[in-house]
């Protein structure tokens, strides 16, 4: 489902060229559930941001669903997202003008599809906010702003979703809640999740756990694959 | 939970109608979080105010040709000397214009009792094309507007005619060989101002053209004046008409045509500066409002990398996303442009308000093309200033929703700049349509901002050093404004330009009303009294001062032609100021009948009657060269300055001369130079003793060549001389002339109340138009703060929250702000100088000098306004909670 081969990720600083992932390679299969851990700075926000095709890489190749992210301009990165990509983040990042059922039926209207309405109603009673359709981000607590995110990355039948840190701006019981339903979802619909965090006993409930140290895959938990490595 | 996988495949058709939703919703929503409306309340004062401008200037423009035409009972005039020919007529006939004929002749005219030299005119039935014809039965009564002349039969006589003819309304009298019933009281004609010579040369009296033959006054040979009138609804009709006539070369040089802006040099040079400052004034309105767009736009866009980066992350492509924000923008442009329709309807109809008590005309319906204007500016405005920022959201990274330090850096910084300066030069070369003023004013404007941008750049990096013994709060605005220099050179360089466009205004405003009113001041004498012998002075010196009329001094006047040079022929130069005075000369001896052949050159240029513009050189050669009324005088007169030479002392000595400048260097004359002249056949030598400098349009007795007393006063002559006379003193003219019955008036009391009148109506419109910039300015002013303001709740909201004090706050935003203004307006001054240097000379022709008062005030001003205009906007920073602005921004 997700390949890269030799992923490196630099830029110019004002000291000097860094370079923050250092040739990754790994392979994700499809409704595999990996989480992507490390200290701060170890590259894993950017190797999700190359994964999803949300900036480009120096060089080496980001297969997403057999199609090379690398020869990809950013129109067609936009595009392939919009097919194959959900996305669950830190801090929401719903838009605050738009009420949370609008929300949600941003992306199927982006698709062209005619039952936005529809569906995203329907997402939101899935994840318990039917009463709170048409309130703004702003009215609603975060908790709730993360379910309506969890509905939003859902709603266009994604079949690989990102999440950074999905619990990283709440408390604990919420956060647990929220993990809940992303998981529930996750198995309801098939998708292949990919979450980067700081939280152990997150990812611990995950498939696979990969961590990077310094830009580099310092421990793969499925260690049955041969495609893993690089130390 | 329902599978959505196994919901209808995508239909492909919903795509649009569904980003048309999204942007409607977004401009709905933006609408109500209040983001768009700045940007909304720019575009709408760039329509509001090119919309108000532009259907004020069509109005009053054309209402002032029409008020104009009136001076000319016409849109255009065929005179020339003798007959005209008919195919003239008959070409206009045959184009559509509407037609009349007019004849002017000097005649007697016998009453029973007595007999006056009257200025007769003939006028067909059709007369007056423009304008009415003000008759009344009982004379100094108010009369009533009549667009027709006498029917045949009758004639219309001047109320001063009839005492002087002892007769009333009913009677009649002989012109020539027909006897006519004076039928009613003759008050104003609406093209007497504009006749020739003649029709000044006494009171009115108008007749019927078919009754002329019988009169057999004007006969092969007489000295008459023929005129055709022509007008036309369409402009167009009216300009081929013109072209067709001047390509007529056998009439080249004898037959002329002209509008109203040859007839009066006042009015056409008042119309003119009106029409470049009313052009000037929208320009910078809507340079202003763009400015303002431009900003506006910028901080809608900054406030949007969010939400473009979240829409990139759901899959929307950069395609899509120009199209959303372009229909935002191009919906919010076509409500902009309705609101600013109605509001610019509704200013121009303010102006119309104000300017009741002076339009005496009613104004012609406006037509569509200010409102064509309006919109497309609105749409310009846009594409140049609000869609660069706008488009720029394009490039906004999709990472930015993982990094916020993530942001577009392709083209959003320097792009617009460029557009902006695109769509301005586009702007001012469409309203101005001349190349040289937009080049020169376009280049001024960026020359003006590179060296404004340079010069705040270091007054912000040095303002640090000093700040920092000045106590906290200055301290803290001037760290402040280090920090934020970028920003703080593009708000300097914003209100610099601001400023300067209004200091421009108000100065250009300033001057141009200054003068106004010193070329034609309150004392203006109206009449001019020619044909005076000396032993008459004192009777009619005697005459004015009994009857309290203002006169002035009495100007010898004698005939005479330069022959030789130290010796040679005179071998003379053209040059360009000649044509005008040349014209002159050539006016007087086309005109003329009785007066002597020069009279009209000793009037200045405002008494000229018939232009010779399509006079040739060599006649006007000779002309100039020809006979020329020459004067003597003890004193130097008024409006008049020696350039070279001196002036003879308090004893002159006879032999000496003294010569206008211009027509000196066109006869290359030196100081100390022999003349000769030739004055009633006997020859006179002086000396060239000093050059002169004349203000040829004040209205005074105004001469080439001066000689020394005792030259020529032995070679007799006439007199002339000026008087006001009040309209309640026209009558005493009677008594005047029948004291001195050989003395010939000429009464220029209507021009020049008809010149007064259209420049208090051009001066109040342009104080209007001032306003309307003025809040343009205001407007920019408001954005450009606002612009970073998002900055400023962020900084003081952690300031705040480490402890400063709301007093230490608020001090430091109001010294910014003030230091800002400060250098904003002394910037501002040095451009509007710099600039004013340029208009005045060039576009306004007018003199300049510096405007020392604006130079403390500049700065003081900018200082005050920026201070106070800031500290307002931005007082909110420490009356809302730190926490409710940290959260919002994070």
């Amino acid at each position: 489902m997700i390949e890269t081969r030799s992923l490196i990720k630099s830029v110019h600083t004002t000291e000097g060229l860094l370079t923050i992932l250092k040739g990754i390679d790994l392979r994700i299969t499809e409704g595999e559930v990996v989480a992507i851990v490390g200290a701060s700075g170890s590259g894993k926000s950017t190797l999700l941001g190359l994964m999803a095709g949300l900036d480009g890489a120096s060089s080496g190749d980001v297969l997403l669903g057999g199609q090379n992210f690398s020869a990809m301009d950013e129109e067609q990165r936009a595009m392939l997202r919009g097919q194959l990509v959900g996305f669950v983040f830190q801090s929401f990042q719903l838009l605050p003008s738009l009420t949370a059922l609008e929300n949600v039926m941003l992306p199927i209207e982006l698709k062209g599809d005619s039952l936005a309405r529809e569906k995203a109603q329907q997402l939101l009673s899935r994840v318990g906010l039917q009463e709170r359709c048409h309130h703004y981000p702003n009215q609603l607590s975060g908790g709730e702003q993360q379910r309506v995110a969890i509905a939003r990355a859902f709603a266009t039948e994604a079949k690989i979703l990102f999440a950074d840190e999905p619990t990283g701006n709440l408390d604990t019981a919420t956060g647990e809640r929220v993990i809940e339903l992303l998981f529930d979802l996750n198995r309801e619909f098939s998708t292949t999740l990919v979450l980067v965090t700081h939280d152990e006993r997150l990812a611990q409930r995950c498939d696979r756990i990969i961590k990077l140290v310094a830009g580099e895959i310092a421990s793969d938990s499925d260690s049955s694959r041969e495609e893993k490595v690089v130390a | 939970m329902p599978d959505n996988r196994s919901s209808d495949p995508m239909p492909a058709g919903s795509l649009y109608p569904n980003l048309i939703k999204v942007a409607l919703r977004l401009l709905w929503r933006d609408w109500q979080g209040g983001e768009l409306r700045l940007l909304f309340i720019a575009l709408v004062m760039a329509v509001t105010s090119v919309t108000g401008i532009a259907l004020f200037t069509d109005r009053l423009e054309r209402a002032l040709l029409l008020e104009s035409a009136n001076m000319l009972a016409a849109d255009r005039i065929v005179s020339g000397r003798g007959e005209l020919p008919e195919a003239v007529l008959a070409e206009g006939q045959s184009r559509g214009l509407r037609t009349a004929q007019t004849l002017s002749f000097t005649s007697m005219v016998f009453s029973d009792s007595g007999n006056l030299l009257v200025a007769a005119k003939a006028v067909t039935d059709s007369y007056p094309l423009r304008g009415e014809v003000i008759i009344t039965e009982e004379a100094f009564t108010r009369g009533r507007p009549i667009v027709s002349g006498p029917p045949p039969g009758e004639v219309w006589l001047e109320a001063r005619a009839l005492p002087a003819l002892d007769i009333e309304v009913g009677d009649s009298v002989f012109v020539g060989e027909v006897e006519l019933t004076v039928s009613q009281i003759i008050i104003t004609e609406p093209d007497r101002t504009g006749g020739s010579m003649m029709d000044n040369a006494g009171p009115r009296l108008m007749l019927n053209m078919a009754d002329v033959a019988a009169t057999n006054v004007v006969q092969l040979g007489s000295r008459v004046s023929y005129r055709y009138l022509f007008a036309s609804d369409v402009m167009s009709d009216l300009d081929e008409f013109e072209s067709w006539f001047r390509a007529q070369e056998e009439w080249r040089g004898r037959f002329y045509i002209r509008d109203v802006r040859d007839e009066s040099q006042e009015v056409a040079d008042a119309l003119d500066r009106a029409e470049s400052f009313l052009l000037l004034g929208s320009l910078f309105a809507v340079v202003l409002a763009g400015v303002a767009i431009a900003l506006t736009a910028k901080r809608y866009s900054e406030r949007h990398f969010d939400y473009v980066a979240i829409l990139k992350t759901l899959g929307c492509t950069s395609f899509q996303i120009s199209f959303i924000y372009l229909l935002v923008q191009l919906v919010l442009a076509l409500f902009a442009v309705i609101v600013g329709w109605a509001l610019g309807w509704l200013v121009h109809q303010g102006i119309l308000q104000v300017l009741e008590a002076v339009m005496q005309i009613a104004l012609p319906e406006p037509g569509l093309e200010p409102y064509v204007i309006g919109a497309l500016t609105a749409l310009i405005c846009l594409l140049a200033f609000a869609l660069p920022p706008l488009l720029a959201l394009r490039e906004t990274p999709p990472l930015r929703v993982l990094r916020k330090d993530m942001s577009q850096q392709k083209i959003s910084d320097k792009l617009p700049y460029g557009f902006g300066l695109l769509g301005t030069v586009f702007l001012v070369y469409w309203y101005s349509q001349d190349l040289v003023l937009t080049s020169v004013l376009v280049s001024s404007v960026a020359g003006i901002a590179l060296f404004l941008s340079v010069i705040s750049y270091v007054f912000l990096r040095s303002g640090g050093s000093a700040g920092m013994k000045a106590g906290n709060a200055w301290k803290l605005a001037m760290t402040a404004a280090r920090r934020r220099r970028s920003q703080n050179v593009l708000q300097v360089m914003v209100f610099s330009i601001t400023i300067m466009s209004l200091l421009i205004l108000t100065l250009l405003r300033t001057d141009l009303i200054d003068e106004w009113q010193a070329q034609l001041p309150e004392d203006t004498p109206n009449h001019f009294m020619m044909n005076i012998t000396r032993n008459q002075i004192a009777g009619i010196q005697e005459f004015f001062d009994g009857n309290d009329i203002q006169s002035n001094a009495f100007y010898p006047l004698i005939s005479a032609r330069v022959t030789r040079i130290n010796g040679d022929e005179p071998n003379p130069e053209g040059s360009l100021d000649e044509e005008d005075q040349g014209s002159l000369t050539e006016s007087a001896n086309l005109a003329d009948v009785e007066l002597s052949s020069e009279a009209g050159s000793a009037l200045g240029p405002n008494v000229a009657s018939e232009p010779a513009a399509d006079s040739d050189e060599g006649r006007r050669v000779r002309g100039r060269l020809s006979r020329r009324q020459v004067t003597w005088a003890e004193d130097v007169p008024p409006d008049n300055l020696v350039t070279a030479g001196q002036w003879w002392g308090d004893n002159p000595e006879p032999g000496y001369v003294s010569v206008e400048q211009d027509y000196a260097q066109w006869l290359n004359l030196s100081l100390g130079d022999r003349l000769e002249f030739e004055i009633n056949q006997q020859t006179v030598f002086a000396e060239v003793s000093s050059f002169r400098s004349v203000r040829w349009d004040n209205m005074q007795p105004n001469f080439f060549i001066i000689f020394s007393p005792g030259t020529i006063d032995h070679l007799g002559g006439t007199y002339l001389s000026t008087a006001l006379m009040q309209n309640e003193q026209k009558m005493l003219l009677n008594d005047l002339i029948r004291l001195v019955p050989t003395m010939v008036v000429i009464e220029i009391d209507a021009l020049i109340e008809q010149i007064q009148t259209i420049i208090a109506q051009v001066t109040s419109a342009i104080e209007l138009i001032s306003l309307l910039v003025l809040v343009c300015g205001a407007l920019v002013m408001l954005a450009c703060v606002n612009a970073t303001l998002d900055e400023r709740f962020h900084e003081n909201a952690i300031l705040r929250t480490l402890g400063a004090g709301r007093r230490l706050i608020m001090t430091s935003l109001l010294i910014e702000f003030a230091t800002i203004g400060f250098l904003a307006g002394l910037i501002a001054t040095i451009g509007a100088e710099a600039s004013l240097f340029y208009l005045q000379q060039e576009v306004f022709e007018q003199d300049f000098s510096f405007h020392y008062w604006v130079w403390p005030l500049g700065p003081l001003i900018g200082m005050g306004v920026i201070g106070v205009l800031g500290f307002l906007s931005t007082k909110g920073v420490v009356q809302i909670s730190p926490l409710s602005v940290l959260r919002r921004l994070i």
